[in-house]
């Protein structure tokens, strides 16, 4: 049946109904973000994004903590998610069996949707004390004189919280990456192999040519892994100080807002204090899914 | 005489389709010779034979023989890479590795082959190659630049010269021409004319003018089936099977 020239009208207006009503909200998110942390920003200025102080009994707010961390743990855990996510890639289209490839990937997807407050549970009472008896404590034991490993671990901390990040993006990131290298054009794979390449040579040759979706399911993941809430603030520490190593407590912004938004209302500034967080990390996740868009763009426009 | 290529029964499946039928030919050397027939024949299969591409495909399976210098490239013993090498191979679309340089896309070969001794050894291949393919003077100031860069039939060019660049003696080339404009293909036909003194051209063509205009032996298939093979122009004026003639003078195709 084909529509008539009225419904197509109606279709199209409620089409656009939804399309502003979406982007209206996006708009209104970001207004309200401005407006409310305003105060913040008036009455300390730059301070509260370069001082270290959270003080609600005096009013004193600065962000730097916060910010550190949620810079700290993210970039551990792209550190960390990074080769994994291209082994899993590489695995998962060149090396496992056809038959259970699928099955793989289905598991790999499962990961990605997986609530973020199981990774929480399971990173407090099961990778926290594994990392911390096996990989800090010995770290901090045999190399306690390199700066990043100076601190007496805890298990809750910051590397616990990269690491727990770097597991969450994982499968989100490799299925990027998977997803490019399938769409890798077959007569380039012919062309390697026909000048005498080996399966692991293609390989390579196959993950230059897709550098740019690489790119864009990294910065994607990297988006991801700073704005993670639960799970981070489950195994993060949540104390507001400087981060003098890679073993200490922290905080990061999205585990702040969760654990003060409850008594925020009792103070004048806290709420003003906790949207110019939000406001912060709204604009550098903005800044990384541009990027990341950028390098999708790139490899849309090759293709 | 020895032969550049001797086929001996060779037979194809994808799955359980018989795709290439018990097919035998030999092919002398230096000289072009053209595998003609309409598409789905199994032209490209019989190409990607030769040099063991088909194993690309993992549902695909190989019967019978195909010897170089008198050895059986499915012979256990043979080392697979070492087979594509003895070929260079140019495909329908111009598929140079886009992301690498017009420089790299030649020397990535030889490199990883390890037929050169050192970067002044491998300058000097690149540019040869790039000479033989008549394409030097349009990119020695751009080798630094992505192969992506460069036109269609440049491109092709370009990926001639990477095969030349393996040193092979067999160049199989599988509808080189079709992604091309007139102008361009012509310089491709120019091209192998000039490259058959020192190599044996294997073409897969779907037109059989062009077969008529550049090769000097010509094999004929027809699904599957080889049906007809001899000197191009006996080929073409006196042809043995009522089938060839119907498919040269365009019947059918």
């Amino acid at each position: 049946m084909r529509w008539s020239v009225k419904g197509m009208k109606v279709f199209y207006a409620v089409l656009i109904f939804f399309t502003f009503t979406s982007l209206i909200i996006i708009a209104g998110i970001a207004v309200s973000l401005i407006t409310v942390s305003s105060p913040i920003f008036m009455k300390y200025g730059l301070d509260f994004v370069l001082k270290s102080v959270w003080n609600p009994v005096t009013e004193d707010y600065g962000i730097l903590p916060a910010l550190l961390g949620t810079l700290m743990t993210s970039t551990i855990a792209i550190l960390i998610a990074t080769p994994l996510a291209i082994s899993l890639a590489v695995f998962s289209s060149e090396i496992i069996p056809q038959r259970f490839r699928s099955f793989m990937n289905s598991i790999s997807d499962l990961m990605a949707s997986l609530p973020s407050v199981i990774y929480g549970l399971w990173g407090l009472y099961v990778l926290a004390p594994i990392l911390h008896n096996y990989i800090m404590l010995p770290l901090h034991n045999y190399l306690g004189f390199i700066p990043l490993f100076s601190t007496k671990p805890t298990p809750t901390n910051l590397f616990t919280a990269g690491v727990l990040l770097a597991i969450m993006i994982v499968p989100f990131a490799s299925s990027i990456v998977r997803e490019a290298y399938a769409a890798a054009p077959y007569n380039l794979k012919e062309a390697a192999y026909s000048i005498g390449m080996t399966k692991w040579e293609v390989t390579k040759i196959t993950l230059g040519y897709i550098k740019s979706a690489i790119f864009a399911g990294l910065f994607l993941a990297l988006g991801r892994a700073m704005g993670e809430t639960v799970a981070v603030a489950m195994v993060v520490g949540n104390v507001p100080n400087i981060p003098k190593s890679l073993f200490d407590v922290g905080y990061t912004i999205s585990s702040l807002i969760a654990n003060q938004f409850p008594n925020a209302q009792a103070y004048e500034y806290m709420v003003p204090a906790l949207y110019g967080g939000a406001t912060l990390l709204f604009l550098v996740g903005l800044i990384m899914n541009l990027v990341g868009l950028y390098f999708v763009r790139k490899v849309m426009i090759k293709s | 005489m020895s032969w550049a290529i001797e086929i001996n029964n060779l037979n194809v499946w994808y799955s359980d389709k018989h795709i290439l039928k018990d097919i035998s030919f030999k092919v002398p050397k230096n000289i072009i010779f053209a595998i003609m027939g309409p598409s789905g024949c199994g032209k490209s299969t019989l190409l990607r034979a030769m040099n063991r591409l088909l194993e690309l495909n993992p549902n695909a399976k190989v019967k019978g023989q195909v010897k170089i210098n008198g050895i059986d490239v499915y012979n256990d013993n043979v080392d697979i890479t070492w087979v594509r090498r003895q070929f260079g191979m140019v495909f329908q679309i111009p598929n140079p590795f886009p992301h690498l340089s017009v420089y790299d896309n030649v020397a990535l070969g030889p490199k990883l082959n390890g037929l050169v001794k050192n970067k002044k050894q491998l300058d000097e291949l690149v540019k040869h190659a790039l000479q033989q393919a008549y394409l030097w003077d349009e990119v020695k100031n751009d080798l630094k630049k992505p192969a992506s860069m460069l036109s269609g039939g440049q491109q092709q060019r370009l990926c001639i010269a990477r095969a030349l660049a393996l040193k092979p003696k067999i160049i199989l080339m599988d509808e080189p021409t079709a992604n091309l404009d007139p102008v361009a293909s012509s310089k491709i036909e120019e091209l192998m004319l000039e490259l058959k003194e020192n190599y044996t051209i294997i073409i897969v063509t779907h037109n059989s003018q062009q077969a008529a205009r550049i090769s000097d032996y010509v094999a004929f298939l027809y699904m599957g089936k080889l049906v007809e093979v001899g000197e191009t122009s006996t080929v073409f004026t006196k042809p043995r099977h009522e089938l060839t003639e119907k498919y040269v003078v365009g019947k059918i195709g």
